[in-house]
């Protein structure tokens, strides 16, 4: 029983133990670190997002909302009454989770999909960044600063390099990852599935259509709202501009390009699209601002004519392949050793 | 007939706008019997089967299962107690494969520990076996009837509706289609409400028949009663001779 466990997982866990080496490698190269602590916060983003867009089929572009709740949750909570954002992150979740529950439950009641439900998650983000920002108290046009760093930085989770919060998003993401992995084989995942594919044909199977999206709509928003008050510390300060929409659009494409519902896609596309992207800022930053984000629609737009199911099923087709040669010599290894 | 309606459908009545694509429509179905919904194109016959699964709200009338009253129910609930069926058009879960399809009704009644128990049963059952692993977009309309048939059968009904399941399907697989069905009907006693256009099917497997013409019940009765009743002549003959093969 053990081994099957530990075969199982085994890509899982030695894809994460490598990519947990990665700061030994390059934690001297600060923009390095930068670029790999972006990518893993995109890639939790975005395997988040599978839950409720890949699997349900929701086009949720909500996630600015739930970053900023948490963000302004987790920092609000460490200014004012000294509440660790170990702590204040996961109250930031509940709080996404509550703004969800109230846009979700009308949503889903009305069977709101596609264009219209992309329209109204996004107005959320607009809606609370026009709030927050005229809310003094709390927010306000300037940006507020986080107290903590220094000798109280594990408490205020206010590091001063970017290694610790690279393991930190890596846990999460292990986590996402895992717990799409669990959905995607449960009663939840296939409802969900099911859904995102027909509705009507899931329901007279049985198929409770606003409980489950609720469901995933809650974990989804969850998880982005606790990454929002880890992103409020990772920058240190506090302002109505974490209610992005460009934050949302960027999630969806990850999620998309990655290929919907399936577990590993997400992660897959944030790895390439991301560096590519930052590659591309850096690159063609210089000669002409915002000529990086038209290259980027171009190979948008290739993946859309080519790969319109996402990248994931080509990776899995060359993984399978690579594994189809490693294979017989590992069988071969495998029966000499037990001989 | 003894025992109470399974299905009771009372002066049901759908608009859309001032259509009324069902008028005023009163229907039984006995436990145990394979009913037949026949007419014309546009008839009504599929609006009839959204407004019993909850679908659609009907404007007015009632419909009961096993003498609860389930008008207007969401339609998993109705599932839930007992009631499933196919559709017209098909929707299959294009993206996911036979076995997944399958494993969505299973859901409806098993846990994780017995869904697979129940998968392999309903794939057996409905001669899938060769095509468990195969994604639904890769598969054919006839295939397709069977898979829509076994997730339905995989939540475990009472009752099925079975919209149009013969149509565009040869003459072997219509009779194997017709063998499964009385199959379910017989050993699992499963009651059956179909609508079908081919008329072989519906003379072949029916034993009772209602005929639906502009959302009105023209007649009910027994195959050979129905076959010669003037009435359903004249609105098949108005409109579209019924196809024989
Ligand atoms: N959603 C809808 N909105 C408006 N009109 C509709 C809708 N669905 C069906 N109708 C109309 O209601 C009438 C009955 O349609 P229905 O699909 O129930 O007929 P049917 O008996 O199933 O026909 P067919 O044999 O072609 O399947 C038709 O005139 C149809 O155009
Ligand atoms: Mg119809």
């Amino acid at each position: 029983m053990k081994q099957i466990l530990s075969t199982k997982y085994l890509p899982f866990i030695s894809i994460f133990s490598l990519i947990a080496l990665i700061p030994l490698v390059i934690s001297k190269d600060q923009y390095a670190m930068v670029l790999v602590t972006t990518v893993l916060l995109y890639a939790v983003l975005a395997s988040a997002w599978n839950i409720i867009g890949g699997m349900a089929g929701q086009l949720d572009l909500g996630a600015g909302a739930y970053i900023g709740l948490g963000a302004f949750t987790t920092g609000t909570l460490l200014t004012r009454w000294n509440i660790t954002p170990w702590i204040g992150m996961f109250i930031g979740g509940f709080v996404s989770v509550s703004f969800a529950i109230l846009i979700g439950l009308p949503l889903f009641r009305f069977k709101i999909k596609e264009l219209w439900y992309a329209l109204t998650s996004s107005a959320l983000v607009e809606v609370l960044r026009i709030v927050f920002l005229m809310w003094d108290e709390v927010g306000g046009p300037t940006e507020k600063y986080l107290p903590g760093g220094g000798d109280n930085a594990l408490y205020s989770l206010r590091f001063s390099t970017y290694i610790p919060y690279f393991y930190i998003i890596l846990i999460f993401l292990v986590i996402v990852i895992y717990l799409n992995h669990r959905i995607r084989n449960s009663k939840l995942g296939f409802s969900l599935l099911a859904l995102g594919e027909d509705e009507d044909a899931a329901e007279v199977l049985g198929v409770d259509a606003r409980g489950n999206k609720l469901k995933a709509l809650m974990i989804y928003s969850f998880i982005v709202g606790t990454v929002g008050g880890l992103y409020a510390c990772l920058y240190g300060f506090l302002h109505p501009s974490f209610f992005s929409t460009e934050i949302s659009t960027e999630v969806v494409i990850l999620g998309i390009v990655g290929g919907m519902g399936i577990t590993y896609g997400p992660f897959l596309a944030a790895i390439f699209l991301v560096s590519f992207r930052e590659y591309l800022r850096a690159a063609l930053g210089g000669e002409l601002a915002g000529l990086y984000l038209a290259v980027y629609a171009v190979v948008l737009i290739v993946v859309a004519l080519f790969q319109p199911r996402g990248i994931a099923p080509l990776f899995r087709r060359l993984f399978e392949k690579v594994i189809r040669s490693l294979g017989g010599r590992e069988h071969e290894s495998s029966a000499k050793a037990s001989s | 007939m003894n025992h109470p309606p399974k299905l009771q459908v009372n002066n049901l009545t759908v608009n859309f706008g001032n259509l009324m694509a069902v008028n005023n429509v009163s229907l039984e179905v006995y436990p145990g019997e394979i009913a037949g919904l026949i007419g014309p194109n546009g008839a009504g016959k599929t609006t009839t089967f959204n407004a019993i699964t909850g679908l659609i709200i009907p404007s007015s009338g009632k419909v009961f299962f096993n003498g609860h009253d389930i008008t207007g129910m969401l339609p998993h609930k109705i599932c839930r107690l007992g009631m499933s069926r196919t559709f017209q058009v098909i929707k299959a879960f294009a993206h996911m494969t036979v076995e997944e399809t399958v494993r969505v009704g299973a859901y409806n009644r098993c846990n994780e520990k017995n869904v697979y128990k129940k998968v392999d049963q309903i794939i057996k059952l409905c001669d899938l076996a060769d095509l468990r692993d195969k994604l639904c977009s890769d598969l054919g309309l006839a295939i397709l009837r069977r898979v829509e048939l076994a997730r339905a059968l995989a939540t475990e009904p009472e009752m099925l509706l079975l919209d149009e399941t013969g149509a565009g399907l040869n003459q072997t697989e219509l009779l194997s289609f017709m063998d499964l069905l009385r199959k379910i009907n017989m050993e699992y006693s499963i009651t059956l409400l179909v609508v079908e256009h081919v008329m072989q099917m519906v003379m072949g497997v029916c034993s009772r028949i209602v005929v639906l013409d502009s959302g009105e019940v023209i007649a009910t009765g027994n195959p050979e009663s129905i076959s010669t009743n003037p009435k359903v002549i004249e609105a098949y003959l108005g409109k579209r001779v019924p196809q024989c093969y």
